[in-house]
């Protein structure tokens, strides 16, 4: 375990906040970093900007992000990683398919190859990272396209050579269902388990054998066709199958 | 080169097993385990009801290995058997039980064997729960009769796996003689401590430590208890390389356990360890694994 002194926390949005620091590994796109609020709790967050000080940036819904969000400059900020494989380096014409905190985990690869960035959300108050999004779709239609991103996206009925998608597991399942597979080249997912070691040990991460946390987070769309788990079960802390609708 | 391996009367391809508790709390992950080149894969303990576990952090990364407080996670027995009951490597895989008495853990063994599972490893050692694991498996008569009324009452071979948490370990495996084979060791009771938190590095405060750092310290147990007892027995702590398995063979282990080796070097550790102990004992001019077993202490 490590930690470092918080250089900023700035709020970017409803609940949304990003943490500043400096690290001295280097992060590649696509890892995660198990930050640890002592007394609370460890979790996994991936990195949006991997550059020192490098910065993780979370919506503020638990115990932990709360706890993180409340922090100040000066803080000590305790992590271990980063961990998990990473994104490949895009080709050609290049999407990004975001689901609210999602785009967290695609921001330093949409920072360094331009690509079209389609950004579903809730409702218009929680947009975040305004300009560097060209397709915005809202559930309840206040800002955008009303209903999701996956909807948006085929609507928008555009080819890209390689395409990341980021974001809650119904929304990748969707997406992952409902295109149209040849029409696109490289279709790359990060997903998000319940996790617990972060290094692929104790299993908790796990859809059919792969684990999250070691083997992903990263993982392309072929991949996912034999992970009849993927947003079908869901694991409990136990352990325990969940079964999705 | 034949490194297959029995223990208790079943006969295992390689004596290089997946130990409890790492990557096997779902079946797809103990299938990849067996289909990487796993003699034999343990199961994540199971108990009766669900628990979820500690918080995280529940590791801790050190340079000689590592800290765990998982807190016996698990499913419950009812949940893990639909779950696993489908396996079709049923043979290749050992489900580890927890229970607080002789009651408890005949009730899941009768699960087990009912699920068609033919091997069950007793957990009694786990060192950071209260009233399980450790607690059980430092009190030689509750191990006495646990064993004794499985044995009795079930066809399941068992095996125990004990805690290196005692005075004399050598007083356990004697009270756990009616098991089939034994299995030593399991973690060793430990504390991390942050400085610059000024918290226990695990949620829990007290863990089980593992990895290089406890390798002799296993080493230790299985002569020990090889000498004394002369039981069937798989070696398991700290192993991460064929040597390591070697030296655990030649003090009277049968078959080792990886763990925290997964960490390391991950699923492909099982066939590097097998492929190392094969090219020994070709090298070293043995004609098959059974020549090296207890050869240092015959």
């Amino acid at each position: 375990m490590k930690f470092s002194n918080i250089v900023s926390v700035k709020k970017i949005g409803r609940d949304f906040f990003e943490i500043s620091f400096n690290i001295d590994s280097e992060v590649r796109a696509g890892q995660f970093l198990m930050v640890w609020v002592p007394g609370v709790k460890e979790i996994p967050m991936s990195v949006s900007n991997l550059k020192n000080p490098i910065t993780i940036s979370f919506k503020a819904i638990g115990e932990t992000t709360k706890r993180l969000s409340a922090m100040r400059p000066g803080d000590r900020i305790f992590y271990r990683g980063p961990y998990g494989n990473t994104y490949p380096d895009p080709k050609g014409k290049t999407a990004y398919v975001a689901g609210g905190t999602g785009i967290a985990s695609l921001l330093p690869l949409i920072s360094a190859y331009p690509g079209d960035v389609y950004y579903g959300m809730r409702t218009a108050e929680d947009i975040v990272y305004k300009n560097l999004v060209n397709f915005v779709s809202t559930d309840d239609g206040s800002m955008g396209f009303k209903g999701n991103v996956v909807d948006l996206f085929i609507r928008e009925k555009r080819k890209y050579d390689t395409v990341f998608v980021c974001g809650p597991e119904p929304m990748m399942k969707y997406f992952h269902d409902k295109i149209n597979r040849n029409e696109y080249g490289n279709i790359y997912y990060s997903l998000e388990r319940l996790m617990k070691c972060g290094v692929g040990i104790c299993d908790s991460c796990s859809i059919n054998g792969f684990r999250v946390c070691r083997d992903g987070t990263v993982f392309d769309h072929e991949q996912l066709n034999i992970m009849d788990e993927f947003g079908t079960v869901r694991r409990a802390e136990s352990g325990r199958r969940i079964f999705l609708k | 080169m034949d490194i297959s391996t029995v223990i208790a009367g079943t006969r295992f391809d390689n004596p290089v097993f997946l130990a409890s508790g790492i990557v096997d709390e779902t079946l797809k992950s103990v299938e990849r385990a067996i289909k990487s080149g796993a003699g034999a894969a343990v199961t994540k303990s199971i108990g009766k009801d669900e628990r979820a576990g500690y918080v995280p952090p529940i590791i801790s990364e050190l340079p000689t290995g590592m800290l765990n407080a998982v807190g016996l996670a698990n499913p419950g027995i009812d949940d893990f058997i639909d779950e696993f009951k489908t396996s079709s490597l049923k043979e290749k895989i050992v489900v580890s039980i927890f229970g607080k008495d002789s009651e408890e853990f005949l009730e899941l063994a009768k699960k087990v064997q009912d699920a068609g599972f033919t091997t069950i490893e007793l957990n009694l050692s786990c060192p950071h729960v209260k009233g399980y694991g450790s607690e059980v498996g430092e009190d030689p008569e509750l191990v006495e009769e646990i064993i004794k009324e499985l044995k009795s009452k079930t066809n399941l071979k068992v095996w125990a796996k004990l805690t290196p948490n005692v005075t004399h370990i050598v007083d356990i495996a004697k009270a756990a003689e009616r098991a089939d084979a034994l299995v030593l060791i399991n973690t060793v009771k430990a504390i991390g401590v942050n400085i610059w938190a000024r918290k226990f590095s695990l949620t829990n405060g007290i863990g089980g430590y593992s990895g290089p750092g406890i390798k002799p310290i296993a080493l230790r147990a299985v002569y020990d208890v090889y000498k004394e007892t002369g039981k069937e027995l798989i070696g398991v702590g700290g192993i991460t390389t064929y040597e390591d398995a070697i030296e655990f063979m030649l003090l009277g282990a049968k078959a080792i356990q990886v763990g925290t080796a997964i960490y390391y070097k991950d699923f492909k550790i099982f066939n590097e360890i097998s492929q190392g102990i094969m090219n020994y004992l070709e090298m070293e001019g043995f004609g098959s694994l059974q020549e090296i077993i207890g050869l240092m202490v015959k």
